[in-house]
């Protein structure tokens, strides 16, 4: 019954699809056979469409992504790659990443190559699984220790099926805030032009204290006008447009 | 062209000898003219000096002075015979001074006049005066015309004093001062596209004898790919007139040009230490050319294509069906015009199938008899098979702008299959020669599965719509709060209801009665025993304990009669008392009377001691 309570609460919130399955089917066809022929750009326009149209997913974005890559255009492979990545933690999505982050033009020096424990955390997990995992084990947890207290006979039974499930669900509990919090409170983004100033101050007449190129992840510290304030994985900052940047 | 003009000269001379009697004396004709009025610093121009019946022994003084530069000077004869009217015949004899002057300044020069001394008297023509300006007043001027040449009327036949091996070189500037030697440059392009060839020319003009050339002193080409065309060790003259002038020209150096870039391109000023004349009589001079100007304009377009010529391309391959590792050699050859050093053949891709090595690149430059630079350049790939199948290696295409159609132009090759058998010949590694090796060292060759490059494509997705992460709907904190808070208010109600229940007479009540059950417990325990009494005093003792818990005073040890007195001094009813007496009395009998130890006995002991219980007031 929970479940299906959520289906119906996640079919109100999700976009609209335009298209059939088949139809979706057909243009995702028509897309990776636009890239066998080495037609990236029409490839591309075909899975943007899907995406548009509410009907993107790991499979789409990996394909759009590796299409960027095909045709060299980096700043939108690792966007796409990166994205479908997030959705899933899929072997083939992590090998063309590593390409096009091998392509990539910036070697970030001293760079901790490990991520916060709670960011590493927070990407690890399958946050919609979780979720859900979380809401069930929290009602079952709930409703056993009802049973617990109405049922005298089965009371230590129940009472220790509860307490199980109550502390399975307030742990999954835990690992969804702590998808909200990084969700909330990280914002990266992803290079696309194929150079980009940053300076030291947030105005055009501010010194350039270095580039970066496309394809490149960086954290979004603030915003002011126009300009961002980023941050390199080896803490280097500087400000530059966000005009030049996408978020994941 | 046959040479007709000595015989027509000798027809003169004919004339001339018949008729010398009939010669008479008459005055001389004197006249100067020129071919122009107003010519330029840079322009020549003729001046005819005609003189007619000179006398014997007359000499003639050429005009001279230091506003003109007599750059040639040449002189004929002509004789003419006519009958007078009386029978008697005329012989009449002209001869021609002719002048090519240059003017050294502007302004309006005059000509001095030309004198004729005879014995007793002497002539003197008019002086002409030529308006100069600086530079040239025209381009093109009409060729000189031969002196002797025919009268009116004949002018079908050739012209038998024009020589054909002197070739008129309007283009060439003579120098002021240096007429008579001077080196020229020359490019037979003024604008030319980048990439485009042009032909620079170094030539000595000269009207003295050359003797040898030491030292030539080339500029240096800045911008420019040259290729030496000609640089002769022996001299070989040319003749060529330039503005009337007869000159005999040396080509000194020829180089291709061509251009990098695009803008105005200076090429700067040639020198040469020229030896002129004879062993004693000869001198060294220093000569320096004109220095050019070339607009080189830049390739139509967006600059993506470089080369630049008329190419074509074709691809050979050795064999298109081999076995697994024998090698395939394919030619790709590109020959045509252009500058091949330059030029950039499209590397050849290969399928990853086949093990491609550096290919060996090989350059046969050529120059056409006109000069045009080009060749061909061959380049051999080697291809090792590693894996069977059928391969397409797709055919190249060059790109090219064509200088002479002004267009951009394209030769393309076809796309070769090449079918890979397995096979157990064939090389299994290439040797350091780069050559492939037919020898199998460690046996057959296998067909290579290498994986590598990026991932294949999702052939199927599934089109689920995406939205929002489940925690940020709004629905979800409420759903995941809800059982937590739903729990504490079934708490709280709990113990609220709990609260209120204890003052009412039905809680009362019911607590009484459990608190009765809960005192037989013990009691309900030994229902099933073996040991009658030990029930029954159980069951006595439960009993004792509510009552002294209710009357507050011990009652251990009273006998009945003290016992319901003690409960009448509490206010308990009759009938209270007696459902208690009536207890104690059964639970003595069951200690000693015979049958009370059945179960059912027991049971109705235990319901009637619990009913007493709850039954208190």
């Amino acid at each position: 019954m929970i479940a299906l309570l959520l289906a119906v609460l996640l079919a109100q919130d999700a976009p609209a699809p335009r298209y059939t399955e088949a139809e979706a089917q057909s243009l995702f066809n028509e897309a990776s056979e636009a890239y066998s022929r080495k037609d990236f750009a029409t490839a591309q326009a075909k899975y943007e469409q899907l995406i548009k149209a509410g009907m993107g997913g790991p499979a789409v974005l990996f394909n759009l992504g590796t299409t960027h890559l095909g045709a060299n255009q980096l700043g939108p492979a690792v966007l796409y790659l990166e994205r479908a990545y997030a959705q899933s933690h899929d072997e083939d999505i992590a090998a063309n990443l590593a390409v096009a982050r091998q392509k990539q033009g910036d070697q970030v020096v001293g760079a901790d190559t490990a991520e916060p424990f709670l960011q590493r955390l927070a990407g690890a997990m399958n946050v919609q699984v979780v979720a859900l995992a979380f809401l069930l084990t929290w009602y079952l947890g709930f409703l056993l220790a009802f049973l617990a207290w109405r049922r005298p006979a089965s009371r230590w039974w129940f009472a220790i099926a509860a307490s199980i499930f109550l502390l399975v669900g307030s742990l999954l509990g835990a690992a969804v805030g702590v998808h909200a919090y990084v969700a909330r409170t990280v914002i990266e983004a992803v290079v696309i032009p194929e150079t980009v100033k940053v300076r030291e101050f947030p105005g055009e007449r501010a010194r350039v204290a270095f580039e970066v190129h496309a394809g490149l992840k960086i954290r979004v510290m603030e915003e002011t006008g126009r300009y961002v304030r980023i941050r390199l994985p080896n803490a280097l900052e500087g400000w530059t447009e966000k005009e030049g940047l996408v978020e994941l | 062209m046959a040479r007709t003009g000595s015989a027509i000269s000798g027809l003169f001379v004919m004339l001339a000898a018949a008729s010398a009697a009939a010669l008479t004396n008459q005055e001389p004709e004197f006249h100067m003219t020129s071919d122009r009025t107003k010519v330029g610093t840079e322009d020549t121009f003729h001046v005819d000096i005609l003189v007619g019946n000179a006398p014997d022994g007359a000499s003639i003084a050429l005009p001279a002075g230091n506003d003109f530069e007599v750059l040639s000077r040449s002189e004929s004869t002509q004789m003419s015979y006519s009958v007078g009217n009386g029978g008697a015949g005329v012989i009449k004899q002209l001869r021609r001074y002719t002048l090519t002057l240059r003017a050294n300044r502007p302004g309006a020069l005059t000509i001095p006049p030309a004198v004729l001394k005879t014995k007793d008297k002497s002539y003197k023509t008019e002086q002409l005066t030529i308006e100069v300006v600086s530079g040239r007043t025209r381009e093109d001027r009409p060729r000189p015309r031969n002196p002797l040449g025919f009268p009116p009327g004949f002018g079908h036949l050739n012209d038998p004093f024009e020589d054909d091996d002197v070739v008129p070189d309007e283009g060439v500037a003579v120098p002021h001062g240096d007429s008579d030697l001077f080196l020229r440059a020359a490019v037979d392009k003024s604008e030319v596209f980048v990439g485009e060839q042009v032909m620079l020319s170094l030539t000595i003009y000269s009207r003295v004898d050359l003797a040898s050339v030491d030292t030539v002193t080339m500029p240096k080409f800045e911008g420019f790919w040259t290729q030496d065309i000609q640089s002769p060790a022996q001299l070989s003259p040319e003749q060529k007139v330039i503005e009337g002038v007869p000159y005999r020209a040396y080509v000194l150096r020829q180089k291709a040009m061509f251009p990098m870039k695009a803008g105005e391109s200076q090429i700067e000023a040639a020198e040469a230490d020229i030896n002129t004349g004879f062993l004693f009589a000869g001198r060294r001079v220093h000569r320096k050319s004109n220095p050019l100007k070339l607009k080189v304009k830049p390739l139509p377009g967006t600059g993506a294509v470089q080369n630049v010529g008329h190419w074509r391309l074709s691809v050979e391959a050795t064999q298109t069906e081999v076995m697994l590792g024998d090698p395939i050699q394919l030619k790709v050859t590109l020959e045509g015009r252009g500058n091949l050093q330059n030029v950039q053949v499209p590397a050849l891709q290969v399928p990853a199938g086949l093990k491609k090595f550096d290919p060996q690149t090989t350059d046969k430059p050529t120059v056409a008899r006109n000069g045009q630079v080009g060749g061909t350049r061959t380049v051999e790939y080697v291809m090792v098979p590693q894996q069977t199948g059928t391969f397409v290696i797709p055919g190249l295409v060059l790109q090219y702008f064509d200088p002479e159609s002004k267009h951009f132009e394209e030769s393309t090759t076809q796309n070769i299959t090449v079918t890979v058998r397995p096979g157990a010949g064939g090389a299994t590694s290439m040797p350091s020669n780069g050559q492939p090796s037919s020898a199998t060292a460690d046996g057959p060759i296998k067909n290579q599965l290498v994986a590598g490059g990026l991932r294949q494509l999702r052939a199927t997705a599934r089109f689920e719509p995406q939205g929002p992460a489940l925690w940020s709907r709004g629905f979800f904190l409420p759903l995941a709060v809800a059982p937590l808070a739903l729990s504490m208010m079934l708490l709280g109600f709990g113990l609220v209801r709990g609260a209120v229940s204890k003052t009412s007479p039905e809680a009362m009540k019911r607590a009484q009665a459990k608190a009765a059950r809960k005192r037989l417990a013990a009691a309900e325990k030994l229902l099933g025993s073996a040991s009658t009494p030990a029930f029954y005093e159980e069951v006595e003792r439960a009993l004792r304990s509510f009552l002294e818990a209710k009357l507050n005073v011990p009652v251990t040890g009273l006998t009945r009669e003290a016992l319901d007195a003690v409960m009448a001094t509490a206010t308990v009813p009759a009938s209270e008392r007696a459902r208690v007496l009536a207890v104690f009395e059964r639970c003595d009998l069951g200690r000693y009377a015979p049958g009370m130890g059945e179960a059912s006995a027991r049971n109705r002991t235990l319901d009637d001691a619990a009913a007493a219980m709850e039954a208190w007031p």
